[in-house]
């Protein structure tokens, strides 16, 4: 069997663990840039804010409530899903734990007897919550797919299922897919759940009752076939590798507040190089496509005003050799960047991407590769690990700069309590 | 680019090129001397994470801001090491959440009781009523204190 656990209602709950008062509390975590609203707690979801809406959009409705609002704290939260996947590791065999995303990972449970699996994951759930601080929800089933539709059931009705659901056999799973909106399985999107209501299939039960040869007819071939296989409770996904190498790579960040000046083009430009070059190096990676895009304020427009991007330009080059080296990516970013820029704009956001890769190795083999670069890349190796150990990019390039007005707007940001020595929560 | 010259390396090269006669009796040296010798011996350093440290995932640090607990040798300052995976028991120091804020002191387990007991006279027990919000947060394994 397979099941995936899921944190509720994640960066939320990460922002409680050191902050009492927000324990009861409504919470909400607004994206990069206090954008949007990206976590809410049962609570604020009870007092009707929706996910994924603009947080000027829901600010009057936060005020009256008095709902906490965070901006999103990634240095916390990502330390917390360690924690929570290092804990899943440490108690399974190995191999068993596919990392889904920052709060949710796969298991493969087939070494748990199926009478046992109800009792196996309220221990998990426990020993997770113990050890980390973070509550989850575990959804049990043949496949993936069902294990999707019981993690679903169990986060809709937490305290009669106490956020677990196994569907061991035929007549839960069937109970299960009778109360899933089509909409609400996994690997469906709007279009197909659109498409699929035209055929009168509203729940998963009805899709899961047609034939594969139907699927393939309807649901886009292959893909149709495998996901009425999974509703059926045939076929199983396998665990997967871990996370493959990026084919691409793109740091992208909207700035904090108007920005008109080369000089500030220049270094956001050349610190997001900087960015997506080390993680091209922890990959063993080198790239010789780059390509720089910057957008432009919108259109003044008093209802929309925050959303309407403004023209996007962006260049592409590639490289004479692939790299990997930061003065080589900054160099080709800025000269990109250069050619972009208009005296007299206003920009809003800024972002490098890097493509076309080749292993590290293959480009040290290369006959072309001038020696000195060897020199260069301990350099930078140098500054890779004096970085990862000291933070804040203590070692930077020229071109950085060192004022960054441009940086992202986190007004609302709660301290850093598990990755910085001079955060940490106070006890009395 | 002072980096490069503390690279072992990078050193030996540089007198390859220049003194190749040198190079010969720094290679003699390493074959032969004392240095060799004790290459048998290298193991990796101290890591303070081995001995402070059991569970990973589970183990949080706090900052101390007060002297309630000076009796126990934790002061004003300190850097606690907190442990989740350790169930509560009497007489272990906690870190704990009562009505909102965060303590630190030794715990009192009893059958339908908490207490939560300083370790200096200026401070009184805290005997935690029924209704009140308490929560046991971790069990406190290591104070660092610096002298």
């Amino acid at each position: 069997m397979q099941a995936i656990v899921d944190c509720n209602s994640f960066y939320c709950s990460c922002e409680r663990l050191f902050q009492p008062k927000l324990q009861n509390a409504p919470v909400v975590v607004l994206s990069n840039n206090d954008g949007c609203i990206v976590s809410r707690s049962d609570e604020a979801k009870a007092l009707g804010i929706n996910m994924a809406i603009p947080f000027f959009q829901a600010k009057d409705l936060i005020e009256q409530n008095k709902i906490f609002a965070f901006s999103s704290n990634y240095h916390l939260y990502g330390d917390l899903s360690w924690r929570v996947m290092e804990t899943m590791r440490q108690l399974l065999p190995p191999g068993c734990v596919e990392v889904y995303s920052v709060d949710e990972a796969f298991l493969d449970l087939n070494h748990i007897p199926n009478e046992q699996l109800h009792t196996y994951c309220i221990e998990l759930k426990n020993k997770i919550e113990t050890w980390t601080g973070i509550s989850v929800s575990i959804g049990v089933g043949p496949n993936k797919v069902l294990s999707k539709v019981a993690n679903r059931l169990a986060k809709k009705n937490k305290i009669k299922t106490n956020c677990i659901v196994v569907l061991d056999d035929a007549k839960k799973i069937q109970a299960a897919l009778q109360q899933t909106p089509i909409e609400d399985v996994w690997g469906i999107g709007f279009s197909y759940s659109e498409k699929l209501k035209t055929y009168g299939i509203q729940t998963a039960y009805a899709l899961s009752i047609k034939d594969m040869s139907w699927g393939k007819r309807f649901l886009g071939g292959v893909v149709g076939i495998k996901l009425i296989r999974g509703l059926k409770g045939l076929q199983s996904h396998g665990m997967q590798a871990p996370r493959t190498e990026k084919k691409m790579i793109a740091t992208t960040r909207m700035f904090g507040r108007d920005v008109t000046k080369w000089q500030e083009i220049e270094e956001a430009l050349a610190t997001y190089a900087t960015r997506a070059t080390e993680k091209l190096r922890r990959q063993h990676s080198a790239a010789r496509g780059v390509s720089v895009f910057l957008v432009r304020k919108g259109p003044a427009n008093p209802d929309a005003s925050y959303f309407t991007h403004g023209k996007q330009l962006s260049g592409y080059t590639l490289l004479d050799n692939p790299s990997n080296l930061t003065p080589d990516i900054i160099k080709a970013v800025v000269e990109i960047g250069k050619y972009l820029f208009e005296e007299g704009s206003v920009y809003k956001k800024a972002g490098v991407i890097l493509s076309e890769f080749v292993p590290d190795n293959a480009m040290q083999t290369n006959l072309f590769v001038a020696p000195a670069d060897e020199k260069r890349k301990k350099l930078m190796n140098v500054i890779d690990n004096m970085n990862a150990a000291y933070r804040d990019d203590i070692l930077k390039f020229g071109t950085s700069g060192t004022h960054k007005n441009w940086k992202m707007r986190s007004e609302r940001r709660s301290k850093r309590y598990t990755t910085r020595w001079s955060e940490l929560c106070v006890v009395r | 680019m002072e980096f490069i010259d503390i690279d072992p390396g990078q050193g030996i090269a540089t007198q390859q090129s220049n003194k190749n006669y040198q190079t010969g009796q720094i290679v003699q040296a390493n074959a032969t001397g004392f240095g060799a010798a004790s290459d048998d011996f290298m193991e990796r350093g101290i890591d303070l994470n081995e001995q402070l440290i059991s569970n990973k995932p589970a183990t949080f640090f706090f900052r101390v801001n007060s002297d309630a607990m000076l009796g126990a040798g934790i002061h004003i300052g300190d850097t606690l090491i907190v442990d989740r995976s350790i169930p509560p028991a009497s007489g272990k120091v906690v870190v704990a959440i009562l009505n909102g804020e965060f303590l630190v002191r030794r715990l009192q387990l009893q059958s339908h009781s908490v207490t939560l007991i300083p370790e200096n006279k200026k401070y009184g027990n805290i005997q935690v009523a029924q209704l009140e919000d308490y929560r046991t947060w971790g069990i406190v394994t290591f104070v660092i204190h610096a002298l």
